[in-house]
């Protein structure tokens, strides 16, 4: 009777179904970073991630003049380093040459789309604080410390399709502790604002991609703080061309926007897609693995 | 006088000299000392063969993490390999189709010198034996 006991509960044992082990899809993008947004992605614990975004001078300027902007003195250039502390968890620090941002960031991807499908989205939420780097002078006669610094908050949800379709939407809020004040002749300014977007990426080789990037800030009149002088908000439009290596991702493209740093781009870009206020633009990421 | 008749010597060794040094072509790339495989890897079982779903994912692997160096095709003819001190390997000779699974998985996943470690390139346990399978291809080529 035991021995029979004993061979059924072995039965039961061998026709239990082996639990798979669920594992996150595959590079749903190919760095954290997407144009001007920022993605779901983070590389795996102990890597070191280089970034280096730049951002030429507006197209229709001078033509052809200054090379469609490319050789304009306007241009604009971040330089970053991002460390993944988890593999979920990422913290940054970065240096922008337009207002000379210094920005501190943390990533935390929460959830992850599996193979299996079990779990269908990437979830991730990505914040910073923004240190405005210039002069004294330029935040007016009443300087405090903290009239230099912005906050950016944005929740990212990602799902990968197939190996040729990735796509990503966000929502973001935007504070700014000080913006421009009468002192240079602009008044009305918000401290802070709303914004959603998204990006998606079009695989169609081993290494190369489509991308397109759109971002636009939502202005809420009932919780404006300023409703006689409207800020010149402007959605930000990107398309380009990325192709990536074992330790690298390089994206070549043409975007709206100068700024790098997102709450500058959600709060200060005024460059219109309908007036052809493009510019070209790169960005480079290197990976270290430790 | 005499001196001219120095500086001239000195000028037409150099010259010639010049033309020469511009004949001299790098030296071949040497090739890699035999591989030593612990045994534990050379027996080493994949898992995953058979599993036909993962041979996209080891081709598009491999374009992005080997082919520079290996080629796109495996005979050591990627754009960098020229780079390199010590010849990438051909995939299809016979020297190659010796290794088993298990080396190419110490090869590509432990490395050595200029064939640097790929375990945290390529970190998924599944991923890494999709890129065997499709090295395994290539021998066939």
């Amino acid at each position: 009777m035991i021995f029979s006991i004993g061979v059924a509960i072995g039965q039961n044992d061998e026709s239990k179904p082996e639990k798979k082990k669920e594992r996150p899809v595959r590079s749903m993008f190919e760095s954290s970073v997407l144009i001007d947004d920022q993605t779901s992605v983070i590389p795996i614990k102990n890597t070191l991630v280089m970034h280096i975004q730049h951002r030429f001078g507006l197209i229709k300027t001078n033509s052809a003049s200054d090379l469609f902007g490319i050789y304009a003195p306007s241009a604009n250039t971040r330089m970053g380093l991002n460390y993944s502390i988890l593999n979920n968890l990422m913290v940054g620090y970065g240096i922008t040459k337009k207002n000379m941002y210094n920005d501190f960031q943390v990533k935390w991807a929460f959830l992850r789309q599996t193979r299996s499908g079990n779990i269908p989205l990437n979830l991730a939420v990505y914040a910073n604080m923004a240190i405005d780097g210039r002069k004294n002078s330029v935040f007016g006669d009443d300087y405090e410390f903290a009239n230099r610094l912005s906050y950016f908050t944005q929740l990212i949800v990602g799902r990968k399709f197939n190996e040729w379709f990735s796509m990503e939407v966000n929502v973001s809020y935007t504070h700014f502790n000080a913006v421009p004040t009468e002192k240079i002749n602009v008044t009305g300014y918000e401290h802070s604002v709303f914004g959603a977007g998204g990006h998606v990426r079009f695989k169609f080789s081993a290494q190369s991609s489509i991308v397109l990037l759109y971002s636009a800030p939502i202005f809420i009149e009932g919780m404006a703080e300023n409703t006689d002088v409207l800020n010149d908000w402007s959605p930000n439009v990107g398309i380009g061309y990325e192709v990536a290596t074992s330790t690298h991702a390089f994206q070549i493209f043409v975007t709206t926007a100068d700024g790098i740093v997102p709450q500058d781009i959600y709060m200060y870009n005024t460059s219109k897609l309908g007036e052809s206020e493009i510019r070209f633009g790169f960005n480079i990421t290197r990976l270290w693995g430790f | 006088m005499k001196s001219i008749k120095h500086i001239s010597i000195i000028i037409f060794a150099i010259a010639i000299v010049s033309v020469f040094m511009a004949f001299i072509t790098p030296q071949d790339q040497k090739k890699g000392e035999k591989w030593d495989i612990p045994e534990k890897y050379q027996t080493m079982v994949n898992s995953y063969a058979g599993d036909a779903s993962l041979k996209k994912i080891g081709k598009m692997l491999y374009s992005k993490h080997c082919k520079s160096c290996h080629g796109s095709k495996g005979l050591g003819d990627g754009s960098k390999a020229a780079q390199l001190d010590t010849f990438p390997g051909d995939f299809s000779s016979a020297e190659f189709k010796e290794h088993t699974p298990g080396d190419m998985y110490y090869m590509t996943y432990v490395g050595r010198d200029e064939m640097e470690s790929f375990e945290k390139k390529i970190s998924d346990e599944e991923d890494q034996w999709a890129v065997i399978m499709y090295l395994a291809g290539l021998q066939n080529n």
